[in-house]
């Protein structure tokens, strides 16, 4: 087994960002598709090889830049939790590029290129092991997504652009504020072994001071709620989404946002759990609050892709309430969330735009319903999409929200004498299960005002079904909704390893003598 | 092996096979479209389902001559601590409901083939017959209140699929997303039960990591103890555990108590159902009457446990204020929806709103303590309604599509085999003696007479009260519809041999004739009328709760009942067939707020749409204010500040080489300045 297999999965969108801009117009879309293909082909090869049993960074490949004044490394690996996202990100990228049809000739070696560099710096994100390296691929994004809405999105693109570049921004500057003040708090604490080292630092950072740790964590957590998106940062998200072109939108939701939620996991979560516990009821009312206003929101929406986009926000809340309530089980659900919603968005996102490509309009009031008569095939996978999104059982969504549900409501955090406040976490909980009802009518609402009813007569013969490249993107997307949901082992397996072991090594931090019954 | 263990051991073919032949139809059907033969369609999913009532009987035979249950599990979702499965229970409630579902299902589907065959969705109706049959069976053989939770779901889908089957009519789109929402409020009720269930029992479960959660049976102890939910809830109300209280305990039951209500359409969450009725009639038959409104009834008997009072651990009690609860629930339910049922004129819809109130009378039967009394009725109950639904349909087919009664009449001798069969149903349903419906009704309101329950006198009688105006409302319906002269325009397409319409109804009359006299044991009921000993029926002895229930037969109550019942007949029969006296005139006209009052289904949907409009609008201004105004002016103020920068900024690009130059010598000499005073000084 090589262990430079992961530079190689980075080189490959890196290569294509180059060669790209030096082919044929009329080769950017093969290429691109042959590139993410090539990716699926190494992550599925990386998955095979990848022993789950093991907790350790696997596939390693470690290369020292420059010492003085700071380390500068080249460090790559890869853990279970970064496995799945490093699959999703090659399939949700390939699902992409074959959706990218209605660029046409608007400038596509632009387009497939910047595409390209976007799931280099993904790609990035999920198997940096140096933090530094973490944040430059972090930031990386900016670029290729804020020309990717700012010249192929909508009217209001410009605004749309800009809010995302401002959000973003603010977000990165509190980023790299925590991780220099985190890495120069870590070397004064006489440990001389400075570094990025994340696996190092996650050790280190136990020994700070917790007024240290609060301000470092804080940095990160802002950073991280803002991509993610919650509640009071969202508002980025929907306006981004609604210029996005399609294919942007299924990147932006399926992978950008689970940036978010992977630093919460890997760097607030592993580097500061005194932290997290602390804070802990609050997020988890945050979370809770997130799922439950961004529902609602859905149901005063009358533009359908900001309807989607808003579930978005709903569901990543579930995320962070899995995050913040440090067990097992919910941390379990929060990575499968990251998953199951990916795929999940991307499908809505997909389907979203395969109304406005023939209607050419995005209000609902204005499509007026009864599509599924012009349109049955693209009903159907709506309606799998639209039923995996508000969680029922036997697709993908259910599983997640069931396990974050159930593993909070037994967790830490809700137990008094560990939880600093039981009571509140208990409230947000209940507050949170609302979303379940709110999901399906918001959903359902959707579906119906979209596609049932008499057939509008501006529409008839106006509209056609799905092409064969859309019913193939559709049909692996279901597939794999269909297949986590019914048999979500397959997922898991990979990751409990790592989860397990994350709270665990948290639970006996919090309680270390006492034989509380560690959940 | 042997030949039981066998025919146990492929018990999962009976759920898989319908979800495989709902899988093959869509799967043929978007490859070759229309080419995809129907009979094909139809002969793939009748032959699933045919199998699974085939099995099911066997599995009733067995299991009636040895009573072990038998399980089978696989894992599911595993995590460090806890582990969910899903497999196959099947024990004596199952097999019942085995049966039950299989034959209504297999019946309704050679049905559809008659009512179908005109409608373009012909193939894609029996794929999701398929599918919610399949379903139907997994909630039914589930081994745990998680699984239980997964197929309750799956069947709440395919009934909003069903429902919104002819999605151009937008009251049918209107009637699906209400089903779905309604049953997702009960499902949020359903799912917090479970999950403050689970944090009550945690140490339970975490002990035993290796187990699935909430199971129903364990098979190493037999019985409801080991580690299953009543396990559970032992250790937990265990003084040295003491996680949970019995008070707590009963708030639990209550809350899950909303899925019940929901997917078995009980006030307040009622609703739903009448309007259910938008859909195809077959459907209207097998998931709105027959099987899926009853999966709350069959909830609360699997998960029983919970309902039970648990304050002597070693013998609960089903005296407890969770049974309470949904009996006073189910009773308040039978009442309200009999009198909407009187005045309506829609054949289906009042048949839906019978279908509420014997709903209703199940969960009184559950929850004084009768288990098996309400199982009794469930099946009984399952066969009488899914006929009369069946008949209305094929009235609705011979009169191309009519539903109001108004326009009925005077169809008896047109279509014979129906309205023979309609009659037996409404027989049935009245409780006249030796009819199916009388017997397990009667069972209900004998348990409900000997309850000790709080209100238990005024529950008793409520219940005789609604079994009059079940016999009136319902001898109303079958008078306006068969009898008299014909009102309508419409052609009537006349019956003259069995077709696929009728068969299914005539085979559906026998069990709506016998089931009760089978179950109830005829010989054994008329011995012990009028005597003070009980005696325990073979329905009863196969179905019931840790013991069988030996059942008085309480005379007067049955009097009682079948007096009310023949005076609701009566009164029909004056109003509807001789037009004798005017009451019902009489009482629209001096009484309209009271008519109006049942004729507008208690002004519910009213209440609940003035609700949901009042908040949804008072949501969309706070939203506006927080998200439009507050943060979104935040950014924008920052937009512009960036933008007020770049703009005051933009004056010193000029692009002249001179200014350049000056700036740079400015600040070079500012810096030379800067560090002759403050840096060099020694």
């Amino acid at each position: 087994m090589p262990n430079n297999i992961l530079s190689f999965l980075l080189l490959l969108p890196f290569a294509g960002t180059f060669l790209i801009g030096i082919m044929p117009q009329t080769a950017a879309r093969g290429t691109a598709i042959f590139l993410s293909a090539m990716m699926c082909v190494i992550s599925g090869f990386i998955a095979m090889h990848f022993n789950p049993a093991s907790t350790d960074m696997q596939f390693v490949q470690q290369m020292t830049w420059f010492k003085t004044p700071i380390p500068v490394e080249y460090h790559v690996g890869v853990d279970g939790m970064s496995l799945c996202l490093i699959l999703l990100t090659s399939f949700v990228t390939l699902m992409a590029v074959l959706a990218s049809t209605s660029i046409g000739d608007r400038r596509p070696k632009l387009y497939y290129s910047m595409i390209m560099l976007l799931t280099l710096s993904i790609m990035g994100v999920f198997v940096s092991q140096d933090l530094l390296q973490f944040f430059v691929m972090y930031e990386l994004e900016l670029v290729p997504m804020y020309f990717l809405i700012a010249i192929w999105g909508g009217p209001n693109r410009d605004y749309a652009a800009m809010k995302f570049l401002l959000y973003t921004f603010f977000g990165g500057i509190l980023m790299l504020g925590g991780l220099l003040y985190l890495y120069f708090q870590l070397g004064q604490t006489g440990i001389d072994n400075h570094t990025f080292n994340m696996v190092e630092m996650a050790k280190q950072s136990s020994s700070l001071m917790k007024s240290t740790q609060s301000l470092a964590c804080l940095g990160f957590l802002l950073a991280f709620i803002i991509k993610l998106p919650s509640f009071p940062f969202h508002t980025w998200l929907p306006d981004a989404h609604v210029e996005a072109p399609t294919p942007v939108s299924m990147i932006l939701a399926g992978l950008l946002l689970k940036m978010g939620s992977y630093g919460l996991v890997r760097i607030c979560l592993g580097f500061f759990p005194d932290i997290i516990r602390d804070w802990g009821p609050y997020l988890i009312l945050l979370g809770a609050f997130n799922v439950v206003w961004a529902a609602v929101a859905c149901l005063v929406q009358t533009d359908m892709k900001r309807v989607i986009a808003f579930s978005s926000v709903s569901h990543m809340g579930f995320v962070l309430i899995g995050v913040a309530s440090l067990s097992a089980a919910a941390l379990s659900g929060a990575i499968f969330q990251m998953v199951s919603h990916g795929v999940i968005s991307a499908a809505l996102f997909f389907l979203v735009g395969c109304i406005y490509e023939r209607c050419h309009t995005r209000d609902i009031h204005e499509i007026g319903g009864g599509l599924a008569k012009q349109m049955p095939f693209v009903f159907y996978f709506w309606m799998l999409a639209a039923m995996a999104n508000l969680g029922l059982p036997g697709l993908a969504g259910f599983v997640a929200e069931a396990t974050v549900f159930y593993g909070t409501f037994t967790s830490p955090m809700a137990t008094a004498g560990i939880s600093p406040d039981p009571t509140m976490v208990d409230f947000a909980l209940k507050f949170a299960c609302l979303g379940v009802i709110l999901s399906a009518g918001y959903m359902l609402w959707l579906l119906k005002r979209l596609f049932y009813g008499p057939e509008q007569p501006k529409w008839a013969g106006h509209l056609s079904d799905m092409t064969q490249t859309e019913k193939l993107v559709a049909t692996c997307l279901s597939a794999f909704i269909i297949a986590l949901g019914v048999y979500p082992l397959m997922l898991t397996n990979t990751y409990t390893a790592y989860s397990d072991q994350m709270t665990k090594s948290i639970q006996a931090r919090l309680s270390p003598t006492s034989n509380v019954i560690v959940r | 092996m042997s030949d039981v263990a066998t025919c146990l051991l492929n018990s999962h073919w009976i759920v898989l096979l319908p979800f495989l032949a709902g899988a093959l139809i869509i799967l043929g059907c978007s490859l070759f479209k229309d080419k995809m033969p129907k009979t094909l369609c139809m002969g793939i999913s009748i032959a699933a389902v045919f199998y699974g009532f085939l099995q099911s009987l066997l599995i009733f035979n067995e299991l009636r001559q040895t009573p072990t249950p038998y399980m089978s599990d696989i894992d599911w979702f595993v995590s460090d601590s806890f582990k969910i499965t899903v497999g196959i229970l099947v024990d004596n409630l199952a097999s019942l409901m085995l049966i039950v579902v299989t034959l209504v299902s297999l019946l309704v589907q050679i049905y559809t083939h008659g009512y179908m065959r005109e409608d373009p969705g012909y193939r894609r109706f029996y794929s999701y017959l398929s599918l919610f049959t399949g379903s139907m069976l997994g909630l039914v053989i589930s081994t745990n209140l998680i699984q239980m939770f997964i197929f309750w779901e799956l069947v709440g889908v395919c009934s909003y699929l069903l429902i919104g089957f002819w999605w151009n009519k937008p009251s049918a789109a209107a009637a699906c997303v209400k089903a779905f929402v309604v049953n997702r409020i009960g499902d949020f009720g359903f799912l917090i039960g479970i999950l403050l269930l689970l944090s009550a029992t945690y140490g339970f479960w975490h002990a035993h990591a290796d187990h699935g959660l909430l199971m129903f049976y364990d098979p190493q102890v037999g019985g409801i103890d080991g580690v299953t939910l009543s396990g559970a809830i032992k250790w937990a109300l265990d003084p040295a555990h003491g996680t949970l209280t019995q008070s707590f305990l009963t708030a639990i039951s209550m809350i899950m108590f909303l899925g019940p209500m929901a997917k078995s359409a009980q006030a307040p969450l009622h609703v739903w159902l009448p309007d259910a009725m938008e859909g195809p009639t077959p459907i209207s038959a097998l998931i709105h009457a027959a099987t899926m409104v009853a999966a709350g009834i069959y909830m609360v008997a699997r998960a029983y446990p919970i309902w039970l009072d648990w304050t002597n651990i070693a013998e609960p009690s089903t005296a407890s204020a969770g049974l309470a609860y949904v009996a006073w629930i189910g009773g308040i339910t039978a009442f309200m929806a009999a009198t909407i049922a009187l005045t309506q004129f829609d054949i289906k819809r009042a048949l839906a709103w019978s279908t509420v109130s014997q709903l209703g009378y199940m969960f009184v039967g559950l929850g004084c303590g009768g288990y098996s009394a309400g199982m009794f009725h469930l099946t009984t109950h399952a066969f009488f309604k899914a006929m009369l639904f069946l008949c209305s349909g094929a009235v609705i087919h011979a009169l191309h599509g009519e539903q109001d009664m108004r326009q009925m009449g005077g169809l008896f001798g047109k279509v014979k085999y129906t309205a023979t069969c309609f009659l037996i149903g409404t027989l049935a349903i009245s409780g006249v003696p030796g009819f199916a419906g009388f017997f397990s009704k009667d069972e209900i309101i004998g348990t409900a007479f000997a309850w000790q329950g709080p209100g238990h006198e005024v529950l008793a009688w409520l219940m005789v009260f609604t079994a009059g105006m079940t016999a009136y409302y319902m001898f109303r319906m079958f008078f306006m519809t068969f009898t008299g002269t014909y009102r309508g325009s419409a052609h009537v397409h006349e019956e003259h041999k069995p077709d696929p319409l009728t068969v299914p109804l005539l085979v559906l009359a026998v069990p709506s004739i016998a089931a009760g006299a089978v179950g109830a044991d005829l010989q054994q009921f008329i011995a012990h009328i009028g005597s003070s000993e009980g005696y325990a029926s073979p329905f009863s002895n196969f179905v019931h709760f840790m013991h069988p229930h030996a059942e008085v037969i309480n005379m007067s109550a049955m009097t009682a009942s079948t007096v009310f019942s023949l005076v609701g007949i009566a009164l029909a029969f004056a109003l509807y067939y001789k037009k004798g006296f005017a009451l019902d005139v009489a009482i629209e006209k001096k009484i309209p707020a009271l008519y109006r009052f049942s004729l507008n289904k208690w002004y519910w949907d009213e209440l609940y749409m003035a609700v949901t409009n009042f908040l949804l609008t008072a949501f969309k201004q706070v939203w506006e204010c927080v998200d439009k105004h507050v943060i979104d002016n935040i950014v924008n103020l920052q937009r512009y500040i960036f933008l007020g920068f770049g703009h005051l900024l933009k004056y010193s690009e000029n692009g002249r080489g001179q200014s350049y130059a000056l700036t740079i010598f400015a600040g070079v000499a500012l810096i030379g300045l800067f560090v002759y005073f403050f840096v060099s000084s020694p």
